[in-house]
């Protein structure tokens, strides 16, 4: 069972592309990243199943992959 | 005027007088409040070489037409004086209830005008406005001063109120709100101090009006549902600014032992998980909003409840101190906040002071005996105490870190990170042109709230030196502030993304005036124009050089972390100054050309 990643609208606008993505469990969210073609440093939050993790989280079986840009900052 | 209180409050303290004025349609019209008519009244009444701490300057309190209304964030307000830190223009914004009840007394500024010649509060119960004695109140911290007003008057009376930093004319205190929410930056608690106001209590029972209710409603309503849909709603909710440490650190731009790298390596005890599941208990919102970014945390080492710490403090008051316990931090962040002085610039200075430390440029002779490497608590939290009070080591660091370092030479202007005086809040700079630049321009000193520019760097590349970077700099400082002149809060544009235009028919519906954000922008333009033109009248010889970073910047590559060995070119720096003067229309040296001021309408402000 696939993992899904979902781009918040702030990263979708800096990188353009689809809003969600279906991708393979057993690796990073940051080796997921690059295989997409999404520059990690861009990619401010990483979301899973509603808890923040790094970007060194394996991402597992029917996980739910939220990730955020900052593009306003603080 | 729909939209508008309708009244200007004055508060003569030197006289004990209280008067009310109309608010003036033509101020409101061309810079339609918070910290447009801040740099207004400022500019116009202030006179030119006012001393910061004496009786010709002045405080000024304004609110927005979103203030206390129905749209996401209407809980800010600005405060705007010249600045005793730095002598030129300062603008801090405060969040919380404050501003609403000020608007619901009809007020749509307070100016504070002269010295009283005792302490005094201002009480304000809508109609009934009446200074009053304080001098029991004087010397007391921030929390009793308003848990005392809270008890005695009703939690409907909103406070706000100086510590001791304030009465003792640190010119980095601050203003405390809500057991929490400050009007931070540039010493606008020591002006406050220094005419003896203790504290503002208000409550008001009046309506605004509007132009249209029924828009009104709509529009708002359309703002909250787009916070509610956002995609980052629930991680903004749950973790506030705190979500960007670990992304900060990753990056390189968390700064780190006075700024010496952007990335800590005991980073990971201080990012926004781990504060949430050591010390977080609950949520805290301002006014009408609808994505509490505020976090209440329970701290069981030091027994004590705090608002925070949020992003800039966990910055300043841990990796930039080599402090790596968010409970340490959270005290910190607590003792500044009783204390009444700004956590960034306290920070800072402190850092400042481990780095002469450990360079040896100060021993324990100079420093009260306090062992200051940094990673020290102890001595952060005694340093704090002494700065606040002026006391031994801490009257040196109350001066802010730019005349610390001018006192102390011995090559630590070199490593005092700041830009005008003020010192630079949260964001390593080494090798983001973009950030670095806005923090060059910023119209306080190097402050981030008005363009905040790294993800941009990190997009374009983070070397680059180009137009566009410049222009999106540029966009932002004209644009961001407008939430400051509205009296709202950014950070539901910010963080969670919502389309700006959505407030387009808010503010119409409320002011009955169509203004597009092109409309707005303008204004913003007019507005960053004008607070130069100011720094530019009170400080002669005022030009590129005050745009000058430090020099760690240019000079000093990291020796670890991610931006090791970076560092933007000297080059590089006034490079990103020559087409940021040319993009604004000022001179070569950053001042407005006639041209400007008179396409912006500002000849006749400026007379």
């Amino acid at each position: 069972m696939p993992a899904t990643l979902r781009l918040g609208a702030s990263l979708r606008i800096l990188i353009g592309g689809r809003d969600e993505y279906a991708v393979e469990p057993g690796r990073s969210v940051h080796e997921t990243l690059v295989s997409l073609g999404i520059k990690p440093e861009l990619v401010a939050m990483v979301s899973v199943n509603g808890e923040m993790q790094t970007k060194d989280y394996v991402v597992q079986e029917g996980d739910a992959v939220r990730l955020l840009a900052v593009v306003g900052g603080g | 005027m729909n939209g508008y209180g309708g009244s200007i409050l004055r508060v003569n303290l030197t006289k004990g007088e209280v008067t009310k004025e109309p608010t003036p349609a033509d101020v409101a019209r061309d810079f339609i409040g918070g910290r447009g008519f801040g740099i207004y009244f400022l500019f116009k009444e202030v006179p030119k070489g006012a001393d910061p701490l004496g009786p010709k300057n002045k405080l000024i309190i304004s609110s927005g037409p979103i203030s206390g209304m129905l749209v996401p964030g209407g809980g800010k307000c600005d405060w705007t004086t010249k600045a005793p830190l730095t002598g030129g223009y300062a603008s801090a914004s405060m969040g919380g209830h404050f501003t609403a009840e000020m608007r619901y007394a009809g007020l749509d500024s307070i100016i504070l005008e002269g010295i009283s010649p005792k302490p005094v509060y201002l009480f304000i119960d809508d109609n009934k406005i009446e200074l009053r004695d304080a001098s029991d109140l004087w010397g007391k911290g921030t929390f009793a001063v308003e848990k005392q007003f809270k008890e005695k008057l009703g939690e409907e009376f909103q406070v706000a109120v100086i510590g001791p930093g304030g009465e003792n004319l640190v010119p980095y205190a601050c203003i405390n709100h809500d057991y929490g929410r400050q009007a931070g930056r540039g010493g606008v608690g020591a002006v406050m101090g220094s005419k003896k106001v203790k504290a503002i209590v208000v409550h008001g029972a009046k309506s605004i009006p509007v132009a249209d209710k029924d828009a009104y409603r709509k529009a708002g309503m359309a703002l909250y549902k787009a916070c509610k849909d956002a995609e980052g709603f629930k991680d903004w909710t749950r973790y506030g600014t705190t979500i960007v440490v670990s992304w900060c650190d990753e990056v390189g731009a968390l700064p780190t032992r006075n700024f010496s790298a952007g990335s800590f390596e005991g980073g990971k005890n201080i990012y926004g998980p781990v504060m949430r599941e050591k010390i977080v208990i609950t949520d805290k919102a301002c006014f009408g909003c609808p994505s509490p970014c505020g976090k209440y945390s329970r701290n069981k080492k030091y027994n004590s409840f705090v608002e925070g710490p949020e992003y800039e403090t966990i910055g300043m008051m841990g990796s930039n101190l080599g402090i790596d316990d968010i409970e340490a931090v959270a005290q910190a962040n607590l003792l500044c906040d009783e204390l009444g002085v700004d956590s960034i610039s306290t920070g800072n200075v402190i850092g400042w002071a481990m780095e002469c430390y450990e360079k040896g440029i100060f021993t324990k002779a100079d420093t009260d005996g306090l062992d200051l490497k940094f990673g020290n608590v102890e001595a952060t939290f005694a340093l704090i105490e002494k700065i606040a009070r002026r006391e031994g080591f801490g009257a040196l660091l109350a001066e802010g870190v730019k005349r610390a370092a001018q006192k102390v030479g011995k090559g630590s202007e070199k490593f005092a990170i700041h830009v005008k005086g003020m010192e630079q809040s949260a964001y390593a700079t080494h090798n983001a042109t973009a950030m670095l630049l806005a923090y060059m321009t910023c119209d306080v000193g190097a402050h981030h709230n008005r363009a905040w520019a790294i993800t941009y760097d990190l997009q374009v590349g983070r070397d680059k030196v180009v137009p566009e970077k410049v222009a999106r700099v540029i966009w932002l400082q004209n644009f961001r502030p407008m939430f400051d002149v509205l009296g709202g809060c950014r950070l539901q544009w910010v963080e969670l993304g919502i389309d700006r235009d959505l407030y387009v028919p808010a503010l119409e519906a409320i002011t009955g005036i169509h203004r597009t954000w092109e409309d707005l922008d303008k204004v913003g333009e007019r507005i960053w124009n004008l607070t130069r033109l100011y720094w530019a009248r009170e400080n002669e010889g005022f030009g590129r050089a005050w745009d000058m970073p430090s020099p760690r910047f240019y000079e000093e590559a990291p020796t670890s972390g991610a931006t090791k060995g970076q560092i933007t070119k000297l080059e590089d720096v006034n490079k990103l100054l020559d087409m940021y003067y040319e993009q604004r229309g000022w001179t070569s040296d950053g001042l407005p050309k006639p041209e400007t001021i008179e396409a912006l309408g500002l000849k006749a402000v400026i007379g």
